[in-house]
C-alpha cells in the first residue's frame, strides 16, 4: 500500500483546493467536549485531538430527511429524486469508517438503495487515526480498531506538524496529489504510524468487553429471557436519541407532502428509530413491539446479533455515542453486554 | 438508449377500474396497469400502493394470477391514513405500485396433497389468490377445505363467493363466527372450533393460514394435534413493510424482514423466533 507523508503546512493548500469541487468536512470543537465534523473554511482551526464527532457520519450518506420522489397527483406520475453533492469527509475515526461499511453492505443487499449509493459514491472518506478516546468508546474491543477498506485516504499524525498518508482508492491518491508532488514516507514514519496506532490503542483498551466479540451474537441467542432488559428498560423514554446518535442505525420512515396547490408532492424518508412506540405499529394500532422492554431488547440484539448474522460483524461499533446520548443512562452495549456475560458465565 | 435513472422507490401508475363494497369497513378495488402487463405475482405477495398526496402502504394482492390480463384486486379495511384515502377513489382514478414483493405459497408443494386454507376475518383476502390459483388448477390438488372465520356475521367479506364455493364439489367449506346474531344460524365459535370437525389426513394435509396476529398460537397448536408437521404449515404475517426492499426496519421479526423474507413463511423456519407468532 502506498503511504506518503504530508506536513501540515501543506494542508490549507489541500484543502483550499478540494474545497472547490467538494463540500469539505473537518473535524472541529464546537464548545468543550463536543467536536463535529463540519463544513471547512480557511483559518477554521482543525480539532485533532477530538474523541469523537458527536453526530456520526451516516447523516451525510443517508440525511436525516431525504427525497426520495416527486409526483404528480394529478397525473400519478413519479419521478426519483438523487441528490450526491460531492463531498470529502476528512477525519472519520475507523470504527465510523467500520460504520461507514456496514451501511454501504447493507444499502447495497437485495435492490440496491440508488440514492444511499449515488451519496456514497459522490463521497470521499479520509479516515484519520484517533489521538484520544472517548470516555465512553470502546472500540478497540468489538473489533473496530481497524479497517481494512472504506477509505480513499487513512491519515495517521505522526508528528507535531507530519502525517502519514495511506492510499484507498486512486480517487483518494488523485486528491492527495493535487497541491504538486507527493513524499513517499520513509520507513522511519511509516514506524512513526505504527507507534501512534499502538498508543491509541493502549488507550483504548481502558473500557473493554471482558469476552471475545465473536460470542456477542451466541451470548445473545442465550439471553432473551434475561431480567436485564427489563431493568434498564423501566427507565427509557422512548426517545430515540440512541438511535439518532448510533452510527450503524439506518431504519427510516417513508412520508410526503404536497405543494400548496395541492399537484406536486414530495415523498421523502426521515429517519426513523426502533425505540419509538410506534415503530412497529400497523394499521388498527396493533404493537408488535408495544413495551419498552420489547424494544430495548430489539436494538440489542440488533447491534449484537441480527447484523452479526447477516454479515459477520457487531452492529455496534463501539463509539460509544448512545452512551453519551441516553438521558436515562441505560443506553450501553459495553454494560449491557458485559453483564450478560457475567449472567451467563457460569454456562461458559 | 434507455437512460432513465432506475430507483425501487419509483411506483407506477394503476387505474382503478372497479371498487365493490364487501361490508361496513371493507371494499375490494380492481385496478388494472398502465403499461397493459399483467401484474405476475404469485399467491400471497403483497403491493405497495400510493395515493400520492396521503402516503403509501402494503396490501396483500387478492385475485389469483392472471397470465394475459393486466388487472389485480386488493381488499382493504377502512382504517387509516392510505386505506380512507383509497376508498374516496371512483373509477378512473389513477395511484402509485411498487411490487410484487415478498415470499409466496409453495404451490408446487402442494400438488397432490390435500390443502387446508384456514381464513381467519381478513385473512381471507390474501388467501382467495391461493385458492382460486389451485381451484383453476383442481386437478393438479387432491382434497381442499377451506374453514373462515369472522368475529360476527356482519363483518363476513365475500359472502356471496364462500356461499357458492360451499355449493362447489370442489371445496370444502366450513364457516364460523365468534358472536353470533339473529342472522346467523351456522358454527359458532373461535376458528379452532372449526379444526377438530374436518377429518383430515395429516401426512397428506398442507396447511395455508392467514388472520390475525391473536389467532396463529391456537391455530397452529390445533393443527399440531391434529398430527400435521410443522413443515406442513405455511402462514403469512403481517408486519409494517414500509419500503418492501429489506431496509427500513419497521417489518422485523427478530432478524428477519418480513417484506423480503415473508410474508408467507414455513412455520418450520419461525418456530424458533420469539418475535414471530
Amino acid at each position: 500500500m502506498t503511504t506518503y507523508t504530508v506536513y501540515k503546512e501543506q494542508l490549507p493548500g489541500l484543502f483550499a483546493k478540494w474545497s472547490r469541487e467538494h463540500a469539505l468536512y473537518v473535524p472541529a470543537r464546537l464548545r468543550e467536549g463536543f467536536y463535529d465534523l463540519v463544513p471547512w473554511r480557511p483559518g477554521l482551526e482543525i480539532a485533532w485531538e477530538f474523541d469523537v464527532a458527536y453526530n456520526s457520519p451516516k447523516r451525510f450518506l443517508m440525511p436525516p430527511h431525504e427525497p426520495l420522489i416527486t409526483f404528480n397527483r394529478k397525473t400519478c406520475e413519479a419521478a426519483p429524486v438523487f441528490e450526491a453533492p460531492r463531498q470529502i469527509l476528512f477525519g472519520v475515526h475507523p470504527y465510523d469508517v467500520k460504520a461507514v461499511n456496514q451501511l454501504d453492505q447493507i444499502m447495497e443487499a437485495g435492490a440496491p438503495d440508488q440514492n444511499y449509493m449515488r451519496r456514497r459514491e459522490a463521497t470521499v472518506v479520509m479516515a484519520y487515526e484517533p489521538l484520544t478516546v472517548s470516555s465512553t468508546a470502546f472500540w478497540s474491543s468489538v473489533g473496530a480498531a481497524n479497517v481494512a477498506h472504506g477509505y480513499d485516504l487513512y491519515w495517521t499524525k505522526i508528528g507535531p506538524a507530519s502525517f502519514t498518508v495511506e492510499v484507498g482508492s486512486v480517487r483518494g491518491e488523485e486528491l492527495l496529489g493535487m497541491d504538486g508532488p507527493l513524499l513517499p514516507s520513509t520507513p522511519g514514519d511509516k514506524e512513526g504510524a505504527r507507534r501512534a496506532k499502538a498508543r491509541i490503542l493502549a488507550k483504548a483498551h481502558r473500557l473493554s468487553l471482558r469476552y471475545n466479540w465473536e460470542e456477542t451474537p451466541r451470548l445473545l441467542a442465550k439471553s432473551w429471557d434475561s431480567p436485564i432488559w427489563r431493568r434498564y428498560s423501566q427507565m427509557c423514554l422512548a426517545c430515540g436519541s440512541c438511535n439518532i446518535v448510533c452510527p450503524t442505525c439506518y431504519c427510516f420512515d417513508i412520508r410526503e407532502e404536497a405543494d400548496d396547490q395541492l399537484e406536486q408532492g414530495v415523498r421523502y424518508r426521515e429517519w426513523d428509530g426502533c425505540m419509538l412506540e410506534s415503530f412497529a405499529k400497523v394499521a388498527g394500532n396493533h404493537n408488535f413491539r408495544p413495551k419498552a422492554q420489547d424494544r430495548y431488547r430489539h436494538r440489542y440484539f440488533r447491534k449484537g446479533k441480527y447484523i452479526y448474522d447477516k454479515i459477520g460483524e457487531l452492529g455496534c461499533v463501539g463509539c460509544g455515542r448512545c452512551v453519551r446520548a441516553c438521558t436515562a443512562g441505560i443506553a450501553n452495549p459495553l454494560k449491557v453486554f458485559n453483564e450478560l456475560w457475567e449472567e451467563a458465565a457460569h454456562e461458559y | 438508449m434507455n437512460t432513465k435513472p432506475f430507483s425501487p422507490y419509483v411506483p407506477r401508475p394503476v387505474t382503478l377500474v372497479e371498487k365493490t363494497k364487501l361490508s361496513d369497513f371493507v371494499t375490494r378495488f380492481t385496478f388494472e396497469q398502465d403499461n397493459g402487463r399483467p401484474l405476475a405475482h404469485k399467491p400471497g405477495q403483497f403491493v405497495n400502493l400510493s395515493v400520492y398526496g396521503v402516503g403509501e402502504a402494503p396490501f396483500s394482492i387478492s385475485s389469483p394470477p392472471r397470465r394475459t390480463h393486466n388487472s389485480f384486486e386488493i381488499a382493504v379495511r377502512k382504517i387509516g391514513v392510505v386505506t380512507s384515502a383509497l376508498h374516496e377513489l371512483e373509477p378512473g382514478a389513477k395511484v402509485g405500485l411498487r411490487g410484487p414483493y415478498g415470499t409466496s405459497f409453495p404451490v408446487m408443494k402442494f400438488v397432490g396433497k390435500d390443502i387446508l386454507i384456514i381464513a381467519g376475518g381478513l385473512g381471507y383476502i390474501p388467501l382467495r389468490s391461493l385458492l382460486f390459483y389451485q381451484l383453476r388448477h383442481r386437478e393438479e390438488f387432491n382434497r381442499m377445505v377451506l374453514m373462515v372465520g369472522t368475529r360476527e356475521p356482519k363483518e363476513r367479506i365475500f359472502v356471496d363467493e364462500i356461499a357458492e364455493l360451499a355449493k362447489s364439489a370442489d371445496v370444502e367449506v366450513l364457516e364460523t363466527v365468534d358472536v353470533p346474531d339473529s342472522t346467523w344460524n351456522g358454527n359458532v365459535g373461535v376458528i379452532t372450533t372449526l379444526l377438530p370437525k374436518a377429518e383430515l389426513d395429516p401426512g397428506n394435509t398442507y396447511v395455508a393460514m392467514v388472520g390475525p396476529p391473536i389467532m396463529y398460537r391456537f391455530v397452529i397448536a390445533e393443527c399440531r394435534k391434529k398430527g400435521i408437521a410443522s413443515d406442513q404449515i405455511f402462514v403469512s404475517l403481517e408486519r409494517k413493510m414500509k419500503c418492501g426492499l429489506g431496509k427500513c426496519g419497521h417489518c422485523q421479526i427478530n432478524e428477519l424482514s418480513t417484506c423480503i423474507d415473508g410474508p408467507v413463511f414455513c412455520y418450520t423456519d419461525i418456530e424458533a423466533y420469539q418475535e414471530a407468532i
